[in-house]
């Protein structure tokens, strides 16, 4: 029975085309994977703790020495250098020797021990986030801990016991606890977002490809007739095959990612269950693109164009809720957005799958678009017209 | 002698032509325009749009308030007044509260103890527990943001209230140590100021790059039909032939710079404090740089269509080579040698400190000759596979494989 609609011909041409050039093989398996070493790699540690900073010490006094020998204990800034004046550390930020300043200011002892007050500085380089976000914290810190240091001390001077002093000096404490990813480690979140949307980059970009180069070099009459004329099992028989190789991949990254690098996954079995999926989805995304416009150009310019907005636009880094409405919408027309809320839930949280079940319904709304589009592709299949 | 000053005089003229070639090339060649004009043009636009709101604000929370005293309501007040926090609603028990974290209706849970106030009677510390949602590290930020100085100011009414209950009014009139932190370069902290100025440098060489490989192999799809020639190339020799082209794109790009560094920040009022003469000054040899990349990269590109397949995913790992996101001192070492020879890594650390900490061109000549020092060796790689792609030719091979049907 299959042999007669051609379903497997079909998919054996494919397999054929697979390995008959290298650009498929590096695509489909060689990018995705070597890119997911990459992110997997690319931090020597899970915080970038010790950012050089520098510090101005214009007081020179015990206090303020004590003060910089305490800084140096922190884990978050690393003193690297005394600067001499304000031009002097500003100087060097801009040259990006350092990420931030701390300024002390004269008369720092001296206005202590007379009980007067005085203001210390801190600078930091925001414009590069997270060092200069852990900078801000470790000054902060400081500053509070060196407060608290200097007033405990008062309070001492005046009789008062060592555990109401605590009180008075942090009557409430917050205890921040974050959930799923209590190192705070940044590769949980990076490689769990940013490898499969590149994976997803690939599949829309292979999809576009594997059509349009059929119709360049005028194969696909071809390819239809050994689908004995259906569009439908042209489509099955190509893609097949490449979601196998696909999925297959996406596995291989999450053995890596949950697996080797042990990164927290609370419902694995779900995870293997959105893998398919999310792999079908973005075929299908990029087989509504190349049959909204069968040139070559324009679909994979739409293909790059959009896998590289998913980056941004799925809402990893910037929250989708926080966006212009019009511009967050888009977020949702993307396999990657459904695939990150599945992952959200069911590795990160290891939530129910209750809560997950419309992420999962998401994506499989994909594939069923297609055949709304489609007929569209099958003129440019039977006549292809190769305008560059 | 003469025959020297031929040759100079030759060159110059294969310069010419070579130049004149590829410009026609580019201004017919619609997929070329799209990638020279349309992307520098278009895509600034479109990712500043995306980070334009900047901050996260209003992220709602669910309280847990087993205390349930005047005090516990005005912390949680307060809260609701920070700029992170937005309260949406009491949640009966930690279970309740999860149920709705489960539900998207909350990344934060604030879970106030039942002792809560246990200081005004008994002198003894208290601890609320916060409980934060980890998908998004932007909102755990801005979270910490809103927390810390909320413990800050709750402790010093509590610690004035406290001083005062035991009689001790002097020490609340000791020194006051106040800390004041100042933002630099993206003094708003918001997140399109942070990212933009990097992220406009690598629309720049990732685009340039592209329209290079695109033209390169269409250049190989019109030998492949031609029998191995292709009859659009200006037969000059190999450094007028790579030194022309790389002209032709730094002229289209001299304005799509101009634009994308000058104009594109000035359109979102984004951190733009660095001197023009500075910033445009240090673009160019990161456009030099760029062509002479692309022109090395365009041996990867067997055919037209191969340059999507082979550049477009480049981008998001050289976004994470550049140190924007994450700081290349903490970047695996191997990583940072291949960042090394990406001349927008160097290009977007140098921008980012012109453009948002006002550094001069001096402070950052680093950056600046790494860049030039890039470009001449890709310049050398460039000629070097140029020649090896002619002497193939004139041996006859076709460098592009058959496809299948044929």
């Amino acid at each position: 029975m299959s042999t007669n609609i051609g379903l497997c011909d079909t998919m054996r041409r494919e397999c054929r085309r697979l390995v008959s050039r290298k650009v498929y093989i590096f695509a489909m398996v060689l990018v995705p994977v070597i890119s997911a070493l990459f992110f997997l790699t690319l931090q020597s540690e899970g915080l970038p703790l010790k950012a050089p900073t520098s510090v101005i010490d214009m007081d020179h006094s015990r206090l303020s020495h004590n003060f910089v020998r305490s800084m140096q204990a922190n884990e978050l800034v690393n003193i690297t250098s005394e600067s001499l004046s304000f031009h002097d550390a500003m100087d060097k930020l801009q040259r990006g020797e350092i990420f931030g300043f701390y300024v002390i200011p004269q008369n720092f002892e001296k206005d202590v021990i007379g009980g007067r007050d005085c203001t210390l500085s801190y600078y930091t380089n925001i414009t590069f986030y997270v060092p200069g976000s852990l900078v801000l914290n470790g000054f902060t810190r400081m500053s509070v801990t060196e407060n608290g240091e200097i007033a405990s001390g008062k309070l001492a001077s005046k009789g008062i016991s060592d555990r109401l002093t605590t009180v008075l000096l942090n009557p409430v404490d917050v205890q921040v606890n974050t959930i799923g990813n209590p190192w705070l480690n940044y590769s949980v979140y990076l490689s769990n977002s940013f490898i499969p949307c590149l994976l997803q980059l690939m599949i829309m970009l292979m999809t576009v490809f594997s059509v349009v180069s059929e119709i360049k070099h005028g194969t696909s009459p071809e390819w239809m007739r050994t689908a004995r004329g259906s569009l439908l099992i042209a489509l099955l028989g190509k893609f097949i095959p490449q979601t196998i190789l696909f999925t297959a991949v996406g596995y291989l990254i999450d053995a890596m990612l949950y697996g080797y690098w042990q990164f927290p996954v609370g419902h694995l079995g779900n995870m293997l269950i959105a893998m398919p999926l999310f792999v079908i989805a973005s075929q299908s995304l990029g087989l509504i693109f190349v049959s909204a416009v069968p040139n070559p150009r324009l679909a994979l310019s739409m293909a790059s164009l959009i896998g590289i907005l998913a980056f941004s636009v799925a809402g990893f880094s910037y929250p989708v809720a926080s966006m212009y409405g019009a511009i967050g919408i888009f977020s949702y027309i993307l396999p990657i957005r459904w695939y990150f809320l599945i992952y959200i839930d069911q590795a990160l949280n290891g939530i129910p799958l209750y809560f997950s079940r419309l992420y999962y319904a998401a994506l499989l709304v994909f594939p069923l678009v297609v055949p709304a589009v489609a007929w569209h592709l099958r003129r440019a299949l039977l006549r292809p017209v190769y305008v560059p | 002698m003469n025959g020297t000053l031929h040759d100079i005089k030759q060159w110059f003229i294969d310069l010419a032509l070579v130049f004149r070639r590829e410009m026609h090339l580019v201004v017919t060649d619609a997929g070329a325009l799209i990638f020279f004009i349309g992307l520098p043009l278009l895509y600034p636009l479109v990712y500043t749009l995306i980070y334009n709101p900047e901050v996260v604000r209003d992220i709602p929370t669910v309280i847990v308030d087993n205390s349930r005293t005047a005090r516990s309501r005005e912390l949680v007040r307060n809260a609701d007044a920070t700029e992170a926090i937005n309260v949406v609603g009491y949640a009966t028990d930690m279970a309740d509260a999860r149920r709705r974290m489960n539900e998207k209706e909350c990344y934060g849970i604030m879970l106030i103890p039942e002792d809560y106030s246990k200081w005004t009677g008994r002198g003894e510390q208290s601890h609320v527990t916060f409980y934060c949602e980890m998908s998004l590290l932007l909102r755990y930020r801005s979270y910490l943001q809103a927390l810390t100085p909320l413990q800050l100011a709750t402790g010093a009414d509590i610690r004035t209230e406290l001083i005062s209950s035991l009689g001790a009014e002097s020490m609340s009139q000791g020194a006051t140590i106040n800390a004041v932190p100042t933002y630099l370069g993206d003094t708003q902290q918001g997140f399109a100021s942070f990212i933009i100025p990097g992220i406009i440098i690598l629309i720049l060489q990732q685009s340039m790059v592209l329209g290079i490989t695109l033209l390169a192999g269409t250049s190989r799809d019109r030998r492949a039909a031609n029998g191995g020639i292709d009859p659009l190339e200006i037969p000059a020799s190999p450094s007028a032939t790579l030194i022309g082209k790389m002209l032709t794109y730094v002229v289209i790009y001299l304005p799509m710079t101009i634009y994308v560094l000058h104009y594109v920040p000035l359109f979102f009022s984004l951190p733009h404090i660095g001197a023009a003469a500075d910033y445009l000054l240090f673009s160019i040899p990161l456009l030099v740089a760029s062509a002479f990349f692309g022109l090395t990269l365009q041996v990867l590109v067997k055919e037209r269509e191969t340059a999507f397949v082979v550049v477009v995913f480049t981008s998001a790992i050289f976004l994470f080579l550049s140190g924007l996101t994450w700081p290349r001192y903490a970047t695996y070492f191997p990583w940072n040698i291949l960042g090394d020879a990406i001349p927008a890594v160097w290009g977007a650390e140098g921008f980012v400190r012109i453009n948002s900490n006002g550094a001069t061109l001096s402070q950052q000549e680093h950056c600046f000759n790494m860049m030039w020092i890039l470009a001449a060796i890709y310049f050398v790689t460039s000629y070097i596979l140029l020649r090896i792609e002619r002497r193939r030719i004139c041996r006859g091979y076709r460098p592009s494989p058959a496809p299948l049907s044929e």
